[in-house]
């Protein structure tokens, strides 16, 4: 939603998610050394170096995943939503200083060719203890570049929406071989059962969420919607949308959001055009309905971006009466003005 | 030895995806994407990673392009 492309597109906002994740990151690592430091004298530097950006790669990466599920289900977690690319590429980052100090440490001192001594160096592939778990590190780590080297909108523009994300659900691929590239790995041959514990349980928070986040969903497009007339459906109470928010419907496999805005009730498609982010899940600002995920925005009444810019989604029509919200899920074409309804 | 062969072919495939670079950026992108027009330095060298691991994507879209310019 950019006239033209710039590095990074950097707002206030964005400058302080980034320095909140920054500020995150250097507690953690700080944390790490001083810890390792005090009850482990005899680590070495690149050791630290190895198990502190491992480790806080894989809290960033639970966080990441965790961030879609909890923003279902509550939404004071949206915050977090915003700029998530910017914790994806940070993410990718350590998990490269990890993987590639990993590399020199253990595979650059003979003289075969550092990535042949990665994949031959231990071919026990039929063993659990001596398995070479560095190569699922390798093949996550390849995702998580792909992922990161493509999160610049113009990939998403010139990939095809389709490619682009298709390529970005691998990371539940990548993030399951890292958990066994850590159950395989270091869990084989360190006694200490915290590593199983903390993995076990940041694993299984995962899922619950994610499950949660389904069921909670799957009730909203399962809900029933009895009253008809004249292709307009009965949704809700009017006092049930607060002011400058929405509620969304889900009729005939349809997300429709009907937002409130000065007074009136506006309905509009709920799939962003940017990457199809939850437009009800948004609010307005500035008299615009404000995307949650990254902020492209829409007018209530035709559903048209302000210009300079070009998106447009589909509206609805919405009728009160009676403090009752009726709702036609017949589209209009993207960007048609509808006047909305008065309270 | 298929190792060796493995990484022989994905470093060929990317000292091409370099070598299309420069060619692309002067050329090609404008084609494939009106948005580019008056981007900032930062934006080629951030997306530049991309452009030598997706460059027959890019190739592809770009031919795409020239053949539809060629109908009109
Ligand atoms: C080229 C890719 C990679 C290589 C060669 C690699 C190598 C290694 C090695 C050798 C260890 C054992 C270190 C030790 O015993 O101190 C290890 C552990 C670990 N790796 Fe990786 N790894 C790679 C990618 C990744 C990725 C992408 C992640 C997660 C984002 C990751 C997360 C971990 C974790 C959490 C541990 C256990 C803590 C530690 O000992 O550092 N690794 N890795
Ligand atoms: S702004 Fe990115 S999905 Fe809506």
């Amino acid at each position: 939603m950019s006239t033209a492309y710039s590095a990074v597109g950097w707002n206030r906002q964005k400058k302080i998610y980034d320095g909140w994740i920054a500020a995150f990151c250097i507690t953690y690592l700080a944390l790490f050394i001083s810890l390792t430091l005090l009850f482990n004298s005899e680590a070495t530097f690149e050791t630290i170096l190895i198990r502190s950006t491992s480790t806080l790669a894989v809290l960033l990466l639970h966080i990441i995943l965790s961030i879609g599920p909890l923003t279902r289900l509550n939404k004071k977690f949206m915050p977090l939503l915003y700029n998530r690319r910017h914790l994806g590429v940070t993410m990718f980052s350590f998990a490269a200083v990890h993987g590639i100090f990993s590399i020199i440490q253990f595979h650059s001192l003979s003289n075969t060719n550092p990535f042949l001594s990665l994949f031959l160096s231990n071919t026990n592939y039929g063993s659990v203890p001596a398995f070479p778990f560095q190569t699922l590190g390798f093949i996550a780590l390849i995702i998580f570049f792909l992922m990161a080297i493509t999160s610049h909108d113009f990939w998403l523009h010139n990939l095809s929406p389709i490619v682009w994300k298709t390529l970005h659900m691998f990371v539940y691929a990548a993030y399951i071989l890292v958990v066994m590239h850590v159950m395989l790995g270091v869990i084989q041959y360190e006694k200490n059962p915290a590593f199983v514990l903390i993995l076990f349980t940041g694993s299984a928070s995962l899922i619950i969420l994610h499950l949660l986040a389904g069921q909670k969903e799957r009730k909203i497009d399962k809900m029933k919607f009895k009253l008809k007339e004249d292709g307009f459906v009965y949704v809700c109470e009017a006092d049930e949308i607060e002011d400058s928010r929405a509620k969304i419907f889900c009729i005939d496999q349809e997300r429709i959001a009907v937002y409130r805005h000065e007074n009136k009730l506006y309905a509009i498609h709920n799939v962003c055009k940017h990457q199809g982010g939850p437009l009800g899940e948004g609010k307005i600002v500035d008299g615009c309905i404000t995307c949650p995920w990254h902020g492209y925005q829409y007018l209530p009444q035709n559903g048209q971006s302000p210009p300079p810019f070009k998106e447009k989604v589909s509206t609805y029509d919405v009728l009160v009466n009676n403090n009752k919200v009726w709702l036609n899920p017949t589209a209009y074409a993207e960007g048609t003005e509808r006047k909305g309804a008065s309270l | 030895m298929i190792i060796s062969v493995i990484l022989i072919i994905a470093l060929i495939y990317l000292l091409i995806g370099v070598l299309f670079v420069p060619f692309f950026y002067i050329k090609g992108i404008r084609h494939i994407d009106e948005t580019v027009k008056g981007s900032s330095i930062g934006f080629y060298i951030i997306i530049s990673p991309g452009v030598i691991v997706f460059w027959p994507v890019l190739l592809r879209k770009w031919r795409k392009a020239l053949k539809e310019q060629a109908y009109e």
